[in-house]
């Protein structure tokens, strides 16, 4: 490229995560329950996990979507979330998935909400706000999209209701580039709603008024990009999907191929994901798009263009192209071939089907509160004191021998010395040293509706290895720490088995969710 | 350092009590205590020492002097001590040390504690609260988790299996059933242990012990004072350690070092040893923590306390009975109280007051209180027959 004059850099995809959590229940399921219905399109939808929900499904995602590309959280200069259904109404969870992620506290964190097309305008701002006019570098920034969108048991909405997050670093280097975006915004109230104060999305039900103020934001939002979307033939198309057979309607309206919407969807197999649908769309698509590039014909880059719009209730649509090459015909030439795939980590898939009732167990619909007799008090500041060691598993290592403390507090375990403590983040691997499974009648009242909801839980002593990595005994130093165990098939893990930290809900009280790591066994790790 | 004696011990019945306060339960226990010792009045009581976690709640400050002015030892100096269910362990170590010191010529140590009124979840509640709270319980473990953990290190550490301890439930119920004074003393089979629920695998219902309302007091006494009454037990050795609160924190998830280190400093002071000692009461709450406590007290050596529990020693009539009065498990945890507890059935055996459950010839005895899952352990080594 000419370095003569300023030069506008865009910063573009790096690296994309995906993560949808692996209980599902099967439209079969549903069906079997309620004697007919289901979603249009939906084969299964995914079921967040007791302990999991927006805030942790993104934290998934953006793990997986640093490590596709490579970066590290502490040099992301820019953090944008994207849910409809944060954990709170109130209280910015995009702070809280800084500090899970270890992205810097001075960092920009921006959240967006309201509407299932805020993970579109999400990046489409990301995309503006990081755009450096000038020489200087820019710093990558990190864009997620996580939703668990709610019905009434009854209704239209429950029946499709998924899960999932995606995540995409956006950096200098990165291939895939916003490369127009197109708004559309009319008035059509009551297509996809939620009252205040409520946790259930709902719409009237006139079917046809809904298709067409869905048709018409989609098409809307895609004229005003200023480019034909028949003309520019993208590889996918990645749309917001209440179910699997609206996007579809889509089609025509936009000139494209129903297989090119096939090749941006995954509704099918998560269910309404909200927010973050067109976004694991996108991963999909990219993914596929990698792995089958040895199959395609030499030389062609895989998905060189996405159209993905974000569609929300009410009704506005964001339409974005991405593409590897740039709008400006002057430099249009000159960014073509040298593109490559955008590295993508994504775990799409359950693996674990879950009866009707288990996954109404699942996500509380049928399951009471903490019961009334107090559970363990730590304070709210006293849990905001370890929150380095809860979200980042950071120990210590005393200044005076050496060996790794955690928490990192008090007198070093190994010399004794009352001494300071330098930070030592953990990589999160580790050797379980002891274990058991909770049993009925065994948790302590905060985590009874935990097991009310997901049933018997393992807990095992882990020695969470040093920063040298595997076994601690790559620099002869290992921690231990108790957590709890996610998804062990076998039940109670083995002594000797190894786990990965993963980020989760530890427990609620006095209305505030408190997030730490749990571990998941490396052999059923996706 | 002068001697100190046991002159009297006493205690309510374990168990579920709900028209009994933990002060009318303590009555109970002082007074039995009182009228076993003869030749000592309430009024020769010159300090009080009593356990308690806090009666479940019901009175977390000044329980100790509640409950030795309901019994009319008015005026007498009384401090609780509070180290989960190590309590009244405890108690009778500091009892022992006024006396010694000579600070005081009678002591009066004891523990209560009520437990059953509360839903599970409130007692739930309080049985965890001695767990090492920010990390370990916030992991969903209450002390059942905890020592399930230690019990899954010690099947994969040593030749054990979880029949093991259903053999340590059994025996131990064997002997609650000869103890009018036991919470839960009936008789199981190793059918019945084996196939309770779980509560924290591989920890079954019947590896655990119950959670009782009762109260048990002890007189200690100076030499003088001792050789008045019907029966003294020397204070041989007394040995105390504390641990880190939580298992994470730890060098062995297999041993409990406070235990350890408690019983190494009581046998130090006796002069005595593991094979000296004719009976322990040793602290059951959970059957792997027997065990261990076989271990940790030297009477067998490490891994080989399945062993021991095979061959049937440990039984009563056996070789080195533990647990003659039940335990925990089948006599009771009413947390505050279960240390002096142990040295109430110490007394007995060692005045030959036990009724069915005698030990033959008993002479020394080993009583070992535990809180929490380790974090302060007491031995003491008794001594019977010394005047």
């Amino acid at each position: 490229m000419s370095a003569d004059g300023p030069t506008r850099t865009t910063l573009g995809i790096a690296g994309v995560g995906a993560y949808v959590p692996r209980l599902y229940l099967p439209a079969s399921a549903y069906r079997e329950a309620w004697g007919n219905g289901g979603a249009p399109g939906v084969e299964r939808v995914a079921v967040a996990d007791a302990d999991e929900d927006t805030l942790t499904m993104a934290t998934e995602a953006g793990q997986r979507a640093l490590r596709a590309a490579g970066v590290d959280a502490g040099d992301i200069d820019h953090l944008a979330l994207a849910t409809t259904t944060p954990p709170n109404d109130e209280e910015e969870s995009a702070v809280r998935l800084a500090s899970l992620l270890g992205v810097g506290p001075s960092v920009p964190t921006r959240q967006f909400s309201g509407s299932t097309r805020a993970g579109a305008v999400a990046l489409a701002a990301t995309s503006e706000a990081t755009q450096n006019v000038g020489d200087g570098a820019s710093s990558p920034a990190l864009v997620v999209v996580a939703d668990s969108p709610r019905g009434a048991p009854e209704s239209d909405e429950a029946a499709g209701a998924g899960a999932g997050a995606a995540a995409l670093v956006l950096a200098e280097d990165g291939p895939l580039v916003v490369d127009a975006v197109g708004e559309f915004g009319d008035p059509a109230p009551g297509t996809r709603f939620r009252e205040f104060g409520s946790a259930e999305t709902e719409s009237i039900g006139v079917t046809q008024y809904e298709r067409d103020a869905y048709t018409r934001a989609v098409a809307g939002a895609v004229e005003a990009l200023g480019v034909d979307a028949a003309e520019l033939d993208p590889d996918a198309v990645a749309l917001t999907a209440p179910d699997g057979k609206l996007p579809y309607r889509a089609a025509n309206a936009l000139g494209v191929e129903p297989a090119r919407i096939a090749a941006g969807s995954v509704v099918s197999r998560t269910g309404d994901a909200g927010a973050a649908g067109p976004f694991l769309g996108l991963a999909s698509a990219l993914d596929s798009a990698g792995d089958a590039g040895g199959d395609e014909s030499d030389g062609q880059s895989p998905a060189t263009s996405v159209l993905l719009v974000g569609y929300g209730g009410g009704a506005g649509a964001t339409a974005l192209v991405l593409s590897t090459g740039v709008s400006d015909a002057a430099s249009a030439a000159s960014a073509t071939s040298a593109t490559s795939a955008v590295p993508v980590e994504a775990a799409l898939d359950g693996d674990v089907e879950l009866t009707y009732a288990e996954a109404l167990r699942r996500r509380g619909t049928i399951t009471g509160e903490e019961p009334a007799g107090g559970g363990a008090y730590v304070s709210v500041p006293a849990w905001k004191r370890t929150i380095p060691q809860r979200h980042r598993l950071v120990a210590g290592e005393c200044t005076e021998c050496g060996a790794l403390s955690f928490p990192p507090e008090g007198a070093c375990a190994e010399c004794g010395a009352l001494a300071e403590y330098d930070d030592v983040t953990l990589p999160g691997t580790g050797t379980v040293e002891a274990a058991t499974a909770i049993g009925q009648g065994g948790a302590p009242p905060e985590f009874v509706e935990q097991q009310q909801r997901a049933g018997s839980f393992p807990v095992a002593v882990v020695a969470f290895d040093g920063p040298g990595g595997e076994g601690g005994e790559a620099d002869g130093r290992a921690v231990s720490a108790p957590a709890q165990v996610v998804h062990s098939p076998a039940g109670t893990p083995a002594i000797g088995d190894r786990v990965g930290a993963v980020p989760r809900r530890i427990y609620e009280q006095e209305g505030v969710v408190r997030y730490g790591f749990k571990v998941v066994p490396i052999a059923a790790r996706r | 350092m002068r001697d100190a004696y046991i002159v009297g011990a006493g205690q309510s019945k374990y168990g579920a009590f709900p028209d009994e306060s933990y002060r009318s339960l303590f009555a109970t226990a002082f007074e039995e205590a009182l009228g076993s010792a003869g030749g000592v009045e309430a009024a020769d009581i010159d300090e009080a020492v009593v356990g308690s976690l806090g009666v479940g709640g019901r009175q977390l400050g000044l329980s100790g002097p509640a409950v030795t002015e309901h019994v009319g030892l008015h005026g007498v100096p009384c401090s609780r001590i509070e180290n989960a269910c190590a309590a009244s362990g405890y108690a009778v170590r500091q009892a022992v040390q006024a006396v010694k010191s000579g600070m005081a010529d009678v002591a009066l140590a004891g523990g209560y504690e009520v437990m059953t009124d509360m839903s599970g979840d409130v007692a739930k509640y309080w049985l965890g609260v001695s767990g090492e709270t920010e990390w370990e319980r916030l992991t969903g473990t209450t002390f059942a988790g905890v020592y399930a953990q230690m019990a899954s290190a010690y099947l994969d550490a040593y030749d054990a299996s979880p029949d093991h301890f259903s053999k340590v439930a059994v025996k131990n119920h064997a002997n609650g059933a000869k103890n009018p004074k036991a919470h839960l003393g009936f008789e199981c089979s190793l059918d019945d242990a084996r196939s309770a629920p779980v509560v924290a695998d591989p920890l079954n219902l019947y590896h655990c012990c119950p959670t009782s309302d009762g109260a048990a007091a002890v007189l200690v006494a100076s030499e003088d004072v001792a050789s008045a009454c019907d029966d003294a037990v020397r204070v041989a050795g007394v040995g105390a350690a504390s641990e880190r609160v939580g298992l994470f924190q730890r060098d062995s998830y297999t041993a409990v070092e406070s235990s350890e280190r408690a019983a190494a400093a009581a046998y130090e002071m006796a002069g005595l040893g593991p094979d000296d000692v004719d009976f322990a009461e040793v602290h059951d709450c959970f059957a792997i923590a027997e065990l261990l406590a076989y271990e940790d007290l030297g009477l067998c050596e490490r891994g080989h306390a399945p062993k021991l529990v095979d061959s049937g020693a440990t039984e009563l009539g056996g070789e080195l009975p533990v647990n003659p009065s039940g335990g925990l498990k089948s006599k009771g945890h009413p947390i505050g109280a279960t240390g002096a507890g142990q040295v109430v059935e110490a007394y007995k055996q060692l005045a030959g007051r036990a009724g069915d459950r005698q030990v033959a010839g008993a002479n020394v005895g080993l009583t070992h209180n535990v809180g929490g899952s380790g974090g302060a352990a007491v031995v003491h080594v008794l001594e019977g027959g010394a005047l």
